[in-house]
């Protein structure tokens, strides 16, 4: 069963920014991810899922409900994580969460205890004197405590350091567990890979790829930095019949599609100091993927 | 309609706000009244009769040597109507508009909470400290001139006054508001909700000022808020005050709906 339907959606800003028919759907019990460099249009599409902004052409529901007319009783069931963190004035963050939660006309603090426990974070401090890393746990609290069964999470690890990423995936991986239906949007493949199933990839607005995330890893190609102890060595690393796409000094750069295995096989025979796999771009990874699907 | 923890919310970050206006309106309240003197003409009405156009031109006119003319003259002619304005400006800024820029408004909006609902709880904030403003102003002058001079105040006009001016001041709340649910900025907010009732209040200044400008009156609000008419019972003074306050009716529902109706990029 679809939850969340997005179709045609169309905001034109004018000068080529906007949104131009975008279209796609999310299943319940399912993380999607929504990938993108920043301004490509992830922060609009989610701005009318949540409301906020009335399509100008298309349309989009969440449980079958317009998202621009029934906004509010959308809310009622659902948890949002902002792009960007702004808070009330002079609050401490558990003041904001139980204000929050009264102005949600929730009857209990529902589960804030066990994410502040769960993040280590302690609210009593003001608001404005917070870290971002801090801001951004009192918004996962905040999209998390009232139990809802579907999340709209706008770049929801920004700010926060590696252990707090993997607690933020555990927790995202539970909900998923049970049920729950979860849109994440985000800048970075490596961050969707370990959580998501399927992909929206948008690039100037449009989308260019809807896929599983398998698919677009079936397509990755991946680039390897092998340091080796000398550039004699390096040179003659590089004429061992592999994909090279640089020498520098003694730094060789290998492209690797599916045999890595002849990589490691080679690697054995040279005095190999340090091997490093750069991060790829988004761009980079859906060049690839057309790239690939063309070929 | 009214979501009850944002009133809170609202109450709480206003009455600092409303403390310090009131602490002005008591200083004002308490130097004027004791100025007053039933038997010599008091000193301000020298200052009138020696500079006739820059005491008009700030609303101090006084009509009779009353107790209550003298009072609607120096405090209802420039106090009260620039305090509680100043209320709104700031107040009308703070409640909406300055969610919208700041990106706070998001939480309000990520909640089962209508849009609606929002603006008509923050409107209602708005009213209460408005109203809050002007009662406590109202008990004040009974009180104080009860103390000063016993039994001289007319207490029914003066209470009518008050409640001419809380029109005016609800009208006047009506045009900050809509300005802070039009504009996503605090800068635009304020420019507008300041500047159309400033703008008003200067033409209402100089048509107080001089003869041949008097027809200018016509072209502000102000005139719709007349304390001497008031004081005399006319029913043209009265009909101001129903106008006024349908007009404040019109200002908020408009700010509501258009706020209900825009796209907000937060």
């Amino acid at each position: 069963m679809s939850i969340c339907e997005i179709q045609g959606l169309t905001r034109d800003y004018g000068k080529g920014h906007g949104i131009f028919d975008v279209s796609f759907s999310i299943e319940q019990g399912e993380i999607f991810g929504f990938l993108g460099p920043n301004g490509s249009g992830k922060t609009t599409t989610i701005r009318h899922l949540m409301g906020f902004l009335k399509p100008a052409k298309g349309s989009c529901t969440i449980d079958g409900m317009d998202c621009w007319k029934n906004s509010a009783d959308i809310q009622n069931n659902l948890g949002y994580i902002p792009g960007e963190m702004a808070f009330f004035d002079d609050m401490t963050g558990m003041e904001f969460l139980s204000f929050m939660a009264k102005y949600r006309k929730m009857k209990t603090a529902g589960r804030t205890k066990e994410l502040l426990e769960r993040f280590e974070l302690d609210a009593q401090a003001n608001l404005k004197k917070m870290s971002k890393g801090m801001k951004q746990k009192v918004g996962i609290v905040a999209a998390f405590m009232h139990d809802p069964d579907v999340f709209i999470l706008d770049e929801p690890t920004s700010g926060l350091d590696p252990l707090m990423q993997s607690r933020f995936v555990e927790l995202v991986l539970e909900e998923k567990a049970r049920g729950k239906t979860i849109l994440m949007s985000s800048h970075m493949f490596e961050e969707v890979e370990r959580t998501c199933h399927r992909v929206a990839i948008i690039k100037d607005g449009r989308l260019v790829a809807t896929d599983s995330v398998d698919a677009l890893k079936a397509a990755q190609i991946k680039k390897y930095v092998i340091t080796l102890e000398s550039e004699e060595s390096a040179s003659a690393f590089a004429n061992e019949g592999l994909q090279i796409s640089a020498v520098l000094e003694n730094h060789v750069t290998v492209i690797v599609q599916n045999d890595i295995k002849k990589l490691i096989s080679v690697m054995n025979l040279y005095p190999v100091t340090n091997i490093f796999a750069p991060n790829q771009s988004l761009e980079e990874i859906f060049m690839q993927y057309y790239g690939g699907g063309k070929s | 309609m009214i979501n009850w923890t944002l009133y809170k919310r609202g109450i709480q970050g206003s009455w600092k706000m409303l403390l310090i206006f009131a602490a002005v309106i008591t200083m004002y309240f308490t130097i004027i009244v004791s100025m007053f003197d039933p038997e010599l003409r008091s000193a301000l009405d020298e200052f009138a009769k020696a500079m006739p156009d820059l005491m008009a031109m700030v609303g101090m006119n006084p009509a009779s040597g009353e107790l209550i003319s003298f009072m609607s003259a120096y405090l209802y002619g420039f106090i009260m109507l620039i305090f509680p304005m100043i209320f709104s400006i700031l107040s009308a800024n703070k409640l909406i508009a300055r969610h919208v820029e700041r990106g706070s408004m998001t939480y309000l909006m990520a909640a089962p909470v209508k849009r609606t609902t929002v603006t008509f709880t923050q409107m209602k904030v708005m009213g209460t400290g408005l109203f809050v403003l002007i009662f406590y102003a109202t008990v004040l002058g009974i009180v104080v001139c009860e103390i000063s001079f016993p039994g001289e105040l007319a207490i029914r006009q003066f209470i009518l006054v008050n409640a001419g001016v809380l029109c005016l001041q609800f009208f006047i709340g009506g045009i900050c508001f809509l300005s802070s649910c039009i504009f996503n900025t605090s800068k635009y907010a304020v420019g507008v909700g300041a500047g159309v009732p400033a703008l008003a209040f200067i033409i209402q200044m100089m048509s107080d000022a001089g003869k041949e400008l008097e027809s200018i009156k016509y072209a502000t609000f102000f005139t719709l808020f007349n304390p001497d008419r008031i004081i005399a019972g006319e029913a043209d003074a009265f009909w101001g005050m129903a106008i006024l306050l349908v007009g404040a009716i019109i200002l908020f529902w408009t700010a509501i709906v258009v706020f209900s109706k825009k796209d907000m990029h937060i």
